[in-house]
């Protein structure tokens, strides 16, 4: 016991322990909803630090990776479950920099709750812990257990609030979809062992000493190759990459608005660092046989995506259709292999950081408890509401990758990779598309301060003007704020995920 | 040269005055209109003082500053000027101050809409100086953002249209452009506009980044068949929004050409010009033409525009000196005399809230001075002698007619189109009668809206009477251009004999 090294599940071991406590606290402690509030953001940071600690532990180690439950003094074990790379620090970091921005966000929906808050806060670290366990399995079962880990806690986010009749609807489609999308990932799983006779990624034995050692002619490639493609297909359900993405909209809508940040944003995040892990940790090899694969997910999510997101009338569905095409331009990245990973990242850390920032306003205009966030809510926003409706309006240009934005560094840094990998027509079409996407994203800015608002019809029913304020109007600031930032002085950022390659 | 961040800090200062802007409270808003008109007048003197600094006849970039940003991408902050963007420069410092002195009767978030103008400001002293690709793309697509939110927030009728129509035209031609800027900046390492020149490119790689970069400044210019989104825009943008858009905006593609795509892709651009030349005569001609049977006195001046722009392209397109030269003046020149014609009507436009020729007619009764400006104005619009406008068509047409002869025979009918439709609508605006009783009471200019003026009167005498000054300022750059143009490919500039016997007959 001596020799395991828990640093590299820290952040589990405190997430979960977080929401046991948090889940004691409303039973038996008698404590009340700040007290939830405080132990789960408490945890979250932890979880953060305890990332960030990993990340500095690796620059003081010689090694690149520290691989857990395995003796210190062995760099590689035989079968490590768990791995401690840049990889997994930077994803930790962002997976828990947005679960919490997410958190103290929308936390105006956990009073709403009552009693289920507490349900709610637990839920939120259980899923954050899954998603992080995504990022840091050496082990495709493991890998498998956090994807499911996550998943449930969302599954019941997303029924949490029954705010209107398809809100039941969207949840068990959710659900089924996302079984369904498992089990699909889950038999990739079992082919891929099949083809290799191994279940780890790293060490002796595990699938990159297979490829290191076996010659090619021993297995049936057949077989490997539908396990790569099956996973793909499970890990492209879950960050919605087309044409796996119908659930979405759906599932968007139908959930309260406070809770649709996490849902979308930290989903991505972990998802996009399983399938980098999976195909550049596991099969860099077979780079040849999965990136036109990649390739296609790319430029269907991006045209699939951003058509669908032109005929949308609701925010929250539009977003999660330009989500799709998000969803294809990190992929465009990904065909260059481990390198174009660091484009990815820049692109995941600042498109999460806008999308929790977006449904953040949504929550702050539409109420965190409401489904709905109908477009005839942002008109005249800026005069009603003019900081609102620049933070807003900041997430949208940014999103559009204007330059100034981080959304365009990030474009430029995606498209670049897919050219610098000779993908010289998935980068134009994928520009020309965004530019199609300016069409929806205007939308909202001209809405907002090229019209003048409605007056409310009947006295009693206008809501009070949505402001900038509390946990929301914090949150969305600094992911404005930030936006901008990274826009026009993108490089420490850069220089960060410059390391966080596989 | 010094040390100092001469460029940087021209670039900065209207970004800065947009935050102070910014935060002048509510109960003092009776400062904004001020305090942004003094922050426009900051980089004007620092563009006086380059100006005064720029040594003539100097070969190259001057004022250069080269901070490399990011090592691994060769991203860096390289700026500088040389003869070609130097004038240009000139011309947005001059028009900021104006534009912003001409938005007083803006009420409508008076402050909202300076700090537009003054991150707009930003953007277009960013283009013409930046000298690292990317750079250069950020400053050229953030000009975007400023001037939709102008045309769609302060602009009339129909601006929300006319905002998205332009927004959306534009960011898709420049959308390639970013592809063939990442795509030479993989090629050739680094996005360093001088470093790149001396990495050797295919003929082919030549071909598509002109296309990909040319697309992008074909919208802006914009050549015809590109050129739909501009009579709206220009029509539905407040004044100052039209007097930039005219002014320095449009100027970002014809600049762009001549710094990109005839320096970088010279192989490509000696195979494409006729093409360009002809569609540059095309929208001369077909400018023009729809420029007469304007209602809309706004409509008229923007179409005119379409039909000069031609001009401004036939000449960088003919690969002449006189050409190349002719087309940068020309830059400086239509920037003058169409935002001085945008001022005017907008000046009309506060009085009597229409932009329909019907509307109008004997104004030169009520409003001397204000006809004596407009028609002095469309006089140097459509090339009179002894103005500005004269110059640079001459020399076009002098340099166009050495390399395609029947396209400047064509094109010199423009010059004859732009005396009809501007005469005539001098004719109907302010000769005859007055038959609206609402135009008999009508005030003449005053002081502050003269003065708005006076400068552009000034400049465009000087230019048109001793050119001399900006000429020489020009040359040398253009030179350089078509040196590079000549020893990259087996294209040879054609020139005159004997210049002196030619200057009657070349027209």
């Amino acid at each position: 016991m001596e020799n395991i090294a828990f640093l590299p599940i820290g952040p589990e071991v405190i997430l979960l322990a977080g929401a046991v406590l948090v889940l004691m606290s409303a039973v038996a402690l008698n404590l009340g909803r700040r007290d939830w509030g405080v132990i789960g953001g408490i945890s979250l940071i932890v979880a953060f630090l305890l990332s960030w600690a990993q990340w500095l532990r690796l620059d003081s180690l010689e090694v690149t990776a520290e691989l857990a439950f395995s003796a210190r003094n062995v760099p590689v074990p035989t079968n490590p479950m768990v791995v401690m790379d840049r990889f997994s620090a930077f994803a930790g970091m962002l997976i828990f920099l947005v679960a919490f921005l997410a958190l103290v966000g929308n936390w105006r929906l956990v009073p709403k709750l009552g009693k289920r808050g507490a349900e709610y806060v637990a839920l939120v670290l259980l899923a954050a812990a899954g998603l992080h366990m995504m990022a840091i399995s050496s082990n495709l079962i493991l890998l498998f257990m956090g994807l499911e880990t996550a998943s449930i806690a969302l599954y019941v986010i997303a029924g949490f609030v029954r705010v209107e009749r398809n809100s039941d609807e969207s949840a068990l489609k959710y659900f089924l979809l996302g079984s369904f999308a498992s089990a699909i990932f889950l038999y990739g799983i079992a082919l891929v062992y099949a083809g290799t006779g191994t279940l780890t990624i790293y060490g002796s034995g595990g699938i990159i000493d297979f490829f290191a050692t076996q010659p090619v002619v021993l297995f049936d490639v057949g077989v490997l190759l539908t396990g790569i493609a099956l996973m793909i297909v499970g890990l492209a359900f879950k960050i919605s990459a087309a044409p796996f993405h119908q659930w979405a909209p759906d599932v968007y809508q139908g959930a309260a608005s406070g809770s649709v940040a996490l849902m979308s944003a930290g989903v991505k995040v972990a998802g996009i660092a399983a399938l980098g892990r999976i195909l550049f940790g596991a099969f860099p090899s077979r780079i040849d046989d999965w990136a036109p694969l990649i390739a296609v997910l790319a430029i269907l999510s991006i045209v699939v995506g951003t058509i669908g997101a032109i005929g949308q009338r609701d925010v929250k569905r539009m977003l999660a259709y330009s989500g799709v095409a998000h969803a294809g331009f990190m992929l465009t990245a990904m065909v260059a292999g481990g390198a174009g990973m660091r484009s990815v990242w820049f692109y995941l850390a600042t498109y999460a950081l806008q999308l929790v920032g977006a449904f953040t306003v949504v929550s702050l205009v539409s109420g965190t408890r409401s489904g709905a966030s109908s477009f005839d809510e942002y008109v005249g926003l800026w005069q009603r509401s003019p900081r609102l409706a620049l933070v807003m309006a900041t997430f949208m240009l940014g999103m559009s990758g204007m330059p100034f934005f981080s959304g365009f560094v990030g474009k430029v840094a995606v498209f670049g990779s897919a050219i610098d990998a000779g993908y010289l027509w998935l980068a134009i079409a994928g520009l020309v598309a965004a530019v199609a996407g300016l069409f929806f994203y205007l939308r909202i800015i001209v809405l907002m301060f090229f019209e003048a608002p409605v007056m409310a019809e009947a006295p009693g029913t206008a809501k009070a003007a949505p402001g900038l304020e509390g946990g929301g109007g914090l949150v969305a600031t600094i992911c404005a704020v930030l936006t901008i930032l990274f826009g026009i002085i993108p490089w420490p950022l850069l220089n960060l995920v410059r390391d966080a390659v596989l | 040269m010094t040390d100092f961040p001469t460029l940087a800090v021209m670039i900065l200062l209207p970004i800065l005055g947009a935050v102070i802007v910014g935060l002048v409270p509510k109960r003092r808003s009776e400062l904004v209109y001020p305090l942004a008109l003094v922050v426009s007048f900051l980089p004007l003197a620092i563009v006086g003082y380059v100006l005064w600094e720029f040594e003539v006849g100097q070969p190259g970039y001057q004022f250069t500053e080269r901070v490399l940003w990011f090592e691994p991408w060769g991203v860096s902050w390289n700026v500088g000027v040389d003869g070609i963007s130097l004038l240009l420069l000139a011309l947005t410092a001059i028009l900021f101050p104006i534009s912003i002195a001409a938005s007083r009767s803006i009420e409508k978030n008076q402050k909202s809409y300076m700090v537009a103008m003054l991150l707009l400001e930003t953007g277009m002293l960013g283009v013409f100086v930046a000298l690292d690709l990317l750079l250069f793309f950020v400053f050229f697509e953030i000009t975007l953002v400023p001037m939709y939110l102008l045309i769609g927030i302060w602009g009339s009728g129909n601006r929300v249209y006319a905002a998205v129509k332009f927004f959306i035209y534009t960011a898709l031609g420049s959308a390639l452009m970013l592809t063939g800027i990442i795509w030479l900046g993989i090629i050739s390492g680094t996005f360093d506009f001088t470093t790149i020149l001396d990495v050797p490119l295919t003929g082919d790689q030549q071909g598509w980044l002109f296309l990909a970069f040319g697309l992008a400044f074909a919208v802006k210019v914009p050549i015809f068949p590109f050129h739909t989104w501009l009579p709206d825009a220009h029509t539905e943008a407040p004044t100052a929004g039209s007097v930039l858009l005219a002014g320095v905006l449009l100027k970002l593609g014809t600049y762009g050409f001549v710094r990109f795509n005839l320096t970088l892709f010279p192989d490509a651009a000696v195979r494409f010009a006729p093409w360009l030349a002809a569609l540059a005569v095309v929208g001369i001609i077909y400018g023009a033409a729809v420029a007469i049977v304007q209602p809309d006195v706004k409509r008229l001046v923007a179409y005119s525009s379409v039909s000069h722009l031609g001009f401004i392209i036939l000449g960088i397109f003919a690969m002449t000196n006189q050409g190349i030269t002719g087309g940068v003046i020309q830059m400086v020149n239509h920037g003058l005399s169409t935002g001085a014609l945008f001022l005017l009507i907008g000046m009309i436009y506060d009085r009597r809230h229409t932009r329909e020729i019907a509307d109008y007619g004997g104004l030169a009764k009520v409003m001397p001075v204000f006809a004596g400006l407009f028609l002095y104005m469309a006089f140097a619009s459509a090339g009179l002698p002894g103005l500005n406008g004269f110059i640079g068509e001459f020399k076009i047409l002098l340099g166009s007619y050495l390399r395609f002869p029947a396209a400047a025979v064509l094109a010199a009918s423009g010059v004859i189109l732009a005396a009809i439709y501007l005469l005539w609508a001098y004719e109907r605006v302010f000769t005859g009668p007055i038959v609206h009783k609402e135009n008999e009471k009508l005030l003449d200019l005053n002081a502050r809206e003269v003065l708005i003026i006076a400068p552009l009167v000034v400049l465009i005498l000087f230019l048109g009477v001793y050119p001399k000054p900006a000429l020489d300022r020009i040359e040398p750059a253009v030179a350089e251009v078509l040196e590079r143009i000549e020893a990259e490919t087996d294209f040879e500039v054609p020139e005159y004999g004997i210049p002196e016997n030619v200057a009657g007959g070349g027209e």
